[in-house]
């Protein structure tokens, strides 16, 4: 018989290992570059008119922001700025990851309701579509406003669940629209198959609908995760809820004549937060597409 | 072949009828009163140019579709009643093996859907990939594997809750020909050993008259079924492609899918 064809060529692909810190000195390098273009454009603007002003008050030096780290947030406090600044990322990644997972499980849910009954998909995904073309600013105060009225028993609804609402909100809606493709994607002929096994509807969904979404899956994720990071970040603004990022580089941002580099460490709080999330979804993605040919991975 | 005493036919189709879109303009005739029996132990194979309703009648068969008129009978059950009991297992010309399970596994997928023990349909998923000779590819994944070998994993796959008949849609029609002619004769040998009924589907002449003791001829627009072709080879061996017997039922076939009748050719057809 035929000889298989050979999944692993050693030497010409690269380990998974080997991939990781390429990819990682690659990332690093862009930082850099990003710094270095920074630093050119003020240099520059020094000489020349450029139509971005390059003064140390709105482009302050890379090295003043990495000094604003260790400032105090007041005056004579023992805070500093990173410590405020992290612990508010910190505070918006729960938020983040809170509206991600109800998106994520709202979505799934509504994709499974959607790919079982066609009545539903017809009925239900112009709404879906419709739904993101609200403007998260225009449905953040209303979604307080209606928050404000809600109460589970001892649990209060407060204005961080609206701000994670509205991240799930904006979550659910590329997930549940590439799951349905996804569970849609099963060839006819491995349908065929599971129909002469007498699969039942249970079964279709566990051993094949599911596992032939990963590759629609996955993608989709990292679009959700993202969202919900901006939802986040944006709702904590629009609603002013304290304690996370958003309403740090409010605060922040109206510092910046005293204190220019100050809202570029919120701006890297903001930034270390969508990197958590993208760290998040590649490690969903390493472990769900596990078994799956690797030229399928993107 | 084996002479299994039964008083039911492996398969019994009388008077079967499928329409598509029936009482609309684009109604389709796919399959015109097709009557069909096919003895335990026996390999047919239906042959006719595509649109011929020949993989409808399999599917039908299968109760992968249903019927329009008429009736279909697995070993005394309706179709639908033995596809629920598992009285029949099926290969398709893709192998269509899930990427996200070993090669084991993929075998394994009938039983699981079942409720058979880990243990137990471990073993023979593994007893069945020694019946096709890839033992060791178990823990392999699909895509590791040639066309062949995933087809070969495909037929254990079908064989796996051990049902008397096999069904197969052009099991080996995107493979080479080299792998082709092997896997007829491997196809053979495990027929041998496992004592199976089977309906082949395949739009190549000599596949048909190799493989088969009855080569079913059909006929699109409407599909029916127009001449019956026997085949009388005897044991097949490397030398049976070679034989006159083997060129008499290629061209007796031939003749047949042209719509006429080989008067001349040793084995007889009967005219339908």
């Amino acid at each position: 018989m035929s000889e298989p064809v050979s999944g692993k060529q050693r030497g010409v692909t690269r380990t998974r290992v080997q991939r990781g810190v390429i990819s990682i000195l690659w990332a690093l390098a862009g930082v850099v570059l990003v710094v270095l273009m920074w630093e050119a454009v003020k240099f520059l603007g020094s000489f020349i008119e450029l139509p971005i002003n390059t003064s140390d008050t709105s482009m302050p030096h890379v090295w003043t922001m990495v000094d604003a780290f260790s400032n105090p947030v007041v005056r004579g406090s023992d805070t500093t700025v990173l410590q405020a600044v992290v612990s508010a990322t910190l505070t918006s990644l729960k938020i983040a990851l809170g509206g991600f997972t109800i998106g994520v499980t709202f979505g799934i849910v509504l994709a499974v309701i959607m790919q079982r009954f066609a009545f539903f998909e017809r009925g239900l995904l112009p709404f879906v579509i419709a739904s993101q073309t609200v403007p998260l600013i225009a449905l953040a105060p209303l979604i307080v406003g209606l928050g404000n009225r809600i109460s589970f028993g001892p649990i209060e609804w407060t204005t961080t669940y609206s701000v994670m609402f509205i991240a799930a909100y904006l979550a659910f809606f590329p997930l549940s629209v590439g799951a349905l493709r996804g569970l849609q994607a099963p060839s006819a002929t491995s349908l065929e198959l599971m129909r002469s096994y007498a699969a039942r509807p249970n079964q279709m969904l566990w051993k094949l609908r599911f596992p032939s979404s990963v590759p629609y899956l996955v993608p989709a994720l990292k679009v959700s995760a993202a969202a919900a990071v901006v939802g986040t970040v944006v709702a904590e603004i629009s609603t002013g809820v304290k304690g996370g990022v958003g309403r740090l580089l409010i605060e922040y941002a109206r510092e910046t004549t005293s204190q220019p580099a100050k809202v570029y460490v919120a701006v890297f709080g903001a930034i270390a937060l969508g990197l958590a999330a993208a760290a998040l979804v590649s490690a969903l993605d390493l472990y769900l597409t596990r078994n799956l040919p690797k030229e399928s991975q993107a | 072949m084996s002479s299994v005493q039964t008083s039911h036919q492996a398969v019994d189709v009388q008077g079967l009828w499928k329409i598509f879109n029936e009482g609309s303009n684009n109604e389709v005739t796919a399959l015109s009163d097709i009557n069909l029996s096919v003895k335990p132990g026996e390999f047919i194979s239906l042959i006719g140019p595509s649109g011929c309703g020949k993989s409808t009648l399999l599917r039908v068969i299968g109760d992968l579709t249903g019927a329009t008129r008429g009736e279909v009978f697995i070993a005394g059950e309706t179709a639908p009643v033995a596809r629920e009991k598992q009285l029949y297992g099926i290969a398709f010309q893709q192998a269509a093996l899930f990427d996200w399970r070993t090669v084991r596994r993929n075998v394994e997928l009938p039983l699981e859907l079942q409720g058979l023990g880990k243990k137990e349909r471990r073993e023979r998923a593994l007893e069945l990939l020694e019946l096709v000779q890839l033992s060791d590819f178990a823990e392999h994944r699909p895509w590791e594997l040639s066309g062949g070998m995933q087809q070969r994993v495909a037929i254990a796959r079908s064989l796996a809750v051990d049902p008397p008949l096999l069904l197969m849609d052009e099991p080996f029609g995107a493979l080479d020909e080299m792998t082709r002619e092997r896997m007829q004769n491997e196809l053979l040998r495990i027929c041998q050993e496992t004592r199976k009924t089977i309906i082949f589907v395949t739009h190549s002449i000599p596949e048909a008259v190799y493989l088969s003791d009855r080569v079913i001829v059909m006929s699109p627009r409407p599909g029916r079924i127009t001449h019956t072709v026997p085949i009388e080879l005897g044991e097949r061996n490397e030398d049976t492609r070679e034989t006159d017997t083997f060129y008499a039922g290629v061209t007796a076939v031939r003749e047949a899918l042209r719509g006429r009748s080989a008067s001349a050719s040793p084995p007889r057809i009967e005219e339908l």
